[in-house]
């Protein structure tokens, strides 16, 4: 017998087959990359490339050990429409996006939602404090995020691919803008972890994401939540961030110079070979 | 008809005499241009149960920020990673009667940025049992839309929203439902029909955000709009009645330094702890005058 051939044979809903693992079953696409033990303070290799994309002013593509982050300049051109701007300032304008099939687990819908807004408006206030907004008056500088693969830390990882990349694009800056994830696991008496995976961040009470300006020494960008804790645990979670941004910029650094005069950089063990 | 106005004003225990401090000039000598010092709050107006459509209101006023907040009980499936519990939900409307600004989409980026703080000082186990929101697991569960209305900004948006949540929380009662089950294993869903056979939450661990500006060197609570124009970088933090921090988050298009932001975080503690027990005594005050109190409403 002919079947109806409209008819979609299949649930009006799907859900993603992790729902029906016994709850104690953690599959193997979510452990990538964790040790169980492991140094606190160990933060992943980072690879870095500036200024890969032709059609962008800047770009630059950022991985750090799992979490593969495309960070692109557009501008600065002339602002076009919208409310007239406050002031002689240049507008810095940025989208923080996932892709679809970036995290394990379900699939993301492809507008984002909440989080990616919440996650553009943090890139942007870690990003305006370094970018000397006043030489480009009346202007729009558009910078664009996109993380192909969630590792853990993306929001860091895309705030250092994002500063890379407007140095790329010749824009004028304070300092170039690192960023660290912590997170700080259940348990008694935790200690916090710096640059955690993916793992890790889920299991996290607290999740916390320093921006870091090394060489003025001022925090350009702060987002954290979780269960309470005392304002010194915070304050500690906040010291290790800056450390690690301190110990991150020299690659950053490097891959700059290396993008404006090549030169083979001499390789460090924070980095990983090129591929 | 009696009226009920209640205020909270923090202050803080100063260690100088009135007189001597106002002679100090600027932040930098702990005075500011209303003649507060660093740390002290406006004096701010609380009412709880002002809009009679819903489960829950208040109503804040923190000198000319005017918020008004509604939570609507409403019954849902839980999702699917939480079966066990309810959840909330947070609207921020900016009207436009605010600001001029807010006209048309204006205020859209504002609200849901406010609206995405709540969610973030909402998310941990700490703030709300949302276990007692779930009425069957798997199935059913109350939703709380949690409304906020932008009715005047006078500064200091983020406080005096959380201010008001926590109190139409405070407010709120849900109506007792019982889950009746029969031989089938059919489900039936069953109200009290008592209309005060209601649950209350539990507000203690609700935590309020404090924002500290930044001017000059010296940070500054409870900006007015003037000092918010001046602050460059401001630092939110939330606070539980505990003096435990659940959030922090820096505002604005400044930087901080390290050490400053250590100072502010203990100052974010100090004056929460404050405004916590303020707020608790209010409300508890208000809660005890019973349905004989008289409402104050919007002309009050």
């Amino acid at each position: 017998m002919p079947g109806d051939r409209r008819r979609i044979k299949g649930p009006e809903k799907s859900q993603a087959p992790i729902l029906y693992a016994p709850p104690d079953q953690v599959l193997e696409e979510y452990t990538r990359e964790y040790v169980p033990t492991r140094d606190p303070q160990r933060q992943r290799p980072v690879y870095v490339k500036v200024g890969y994309l032709s059609q962008a002013t800047g770009s630059a593509y950022f991985e750090s050990g799992a979490t593969k982050i495309v960070a692109s300049v557009s501008g600065p051109r002339q602002a076009e429409g919208g409310e007239p701007p406050i002031g002689l300032e240049g507008r810095l304008v940025c989208h923080f996006r996932r892709a679809p099939f970036s995290a394990p687990g379900p699939r993301r819908s492809p507008s984002g939602g909440r989080e990616e807004k919440e996650l553009s408006l943090a890139l942007q206030e870690a990003l305006v404090p370094a970018v000397q907004l006043q030489r480009y008056p009346r202007a729009l500088l558009e910078v664009s995020v996109l993380v192909l693969e969630d590792g853990g830390s993306t929001l860091a990882a895309g705030i250092t691919a994002a500063s890379l990349a407007l140095a790329d694009a010749s824009i004028e800056m304070f300092d170039l803008v690192a960023a660290c994830g912590l997170a700080l696991p259940p348990g008694a008496d935790p200690a916090w972890l710096l640059d955690p995976v993916f793992y890790e961040e889920q299991q996290a009470v607290v999740g916390l994401t320093v921006a870091f300006m090394p060489v003025s020494n001022q925090v350009s960008g702060l987002l954290g939540s979780g269960e309470g804790q005392a304002a010194d645990r915070w304050a500690e979670g906040v010291r290790l961030g800056t450390e690690g941004c301190q110990r991150l910029y020299p690659t950053m650094q490097r891959w700059s110079l290396h993008t404006a005069a090549p030169t083979p950089p001499p390789q460090t063990p924070t980095e990983k070979a090129d591929p | 008809m009696m009226f009920v106005k209640l205020v909270v004003n923090v202050r803080r225990c100063s260690c100088y005499p009135e007189s001597f401090r106002q002679q100090r000039i600027g932040t930098q000598e702990d005075l500011r241009v209303d003649g507060r010092g660093c740390e002290d709050y406006r004096c701010a107006e609380v009412e709880t149960d002002v809009v009679s459509n819903t489960s829950g209101s208040a109503r804040v006023k923190l000198g000319h920020t005017d918020i008004l907040v509604g939570v609507k009980a409403e019954m849902g499936t839980p999702k699917w990673e939480r079966p066990d519990e309810g959840y909330l939900e947070f609207f921020v409307d900016c009207s436009a009667n605010a600001t001029p600004e807010f006209e048309g989409r204006g205020g859209d980026d504002l609200g849901t940025e406010i609206a995405n703080t709540l969610y973030r000082i909402f998310n941990n186990k700490g703030s709300i049992d949302l276990t007692s929101l779930c009425i069957s697991p798997r199935e059913h569960c109350w939703i709380l839309y949690v409304d906020v209305l932008l009715l005047e900004c006078g500064g200091n948006l983020f406080d005096a929203i959380s201010i008001a949540v926590k109190a139409a929380l405070f407010n709120t009662s849900i109506p007792k439902v019982r889950v009746l089950e029969d031989e089938e294993g059919s489900k039936d869903i069953e109200l009290s029909d008592d209309p005060y056979d209601c649950i209350r939450l539990n507000v203690e661990n609700v935590p309020c955000i404090i924002t500290l500006s930044k001017i000059g060197y010296r940070h500054v609570v409870d900006a007015t709009l003037q000092e918010e124009a001046c602050s460059l970088a401001s630092l939110l933090v939330s606070v539980t009645s505990k003096g435990v921090l659940t959030c922090l988050r820096k505002v604005g298009k400044g930087s901080l330094d390290p050490e400053s932001i250590f100072e502010m975080m203990e100052t974010g503690k100090r004056v929460g702890k404050v405004l916590h027990a303020s707020l608790q005594t209010i409300l508890q005050k208000e809660e005890n005058l019973g349905p004989k109190r008289q409402k104050v409403g919007f002309l009050g």
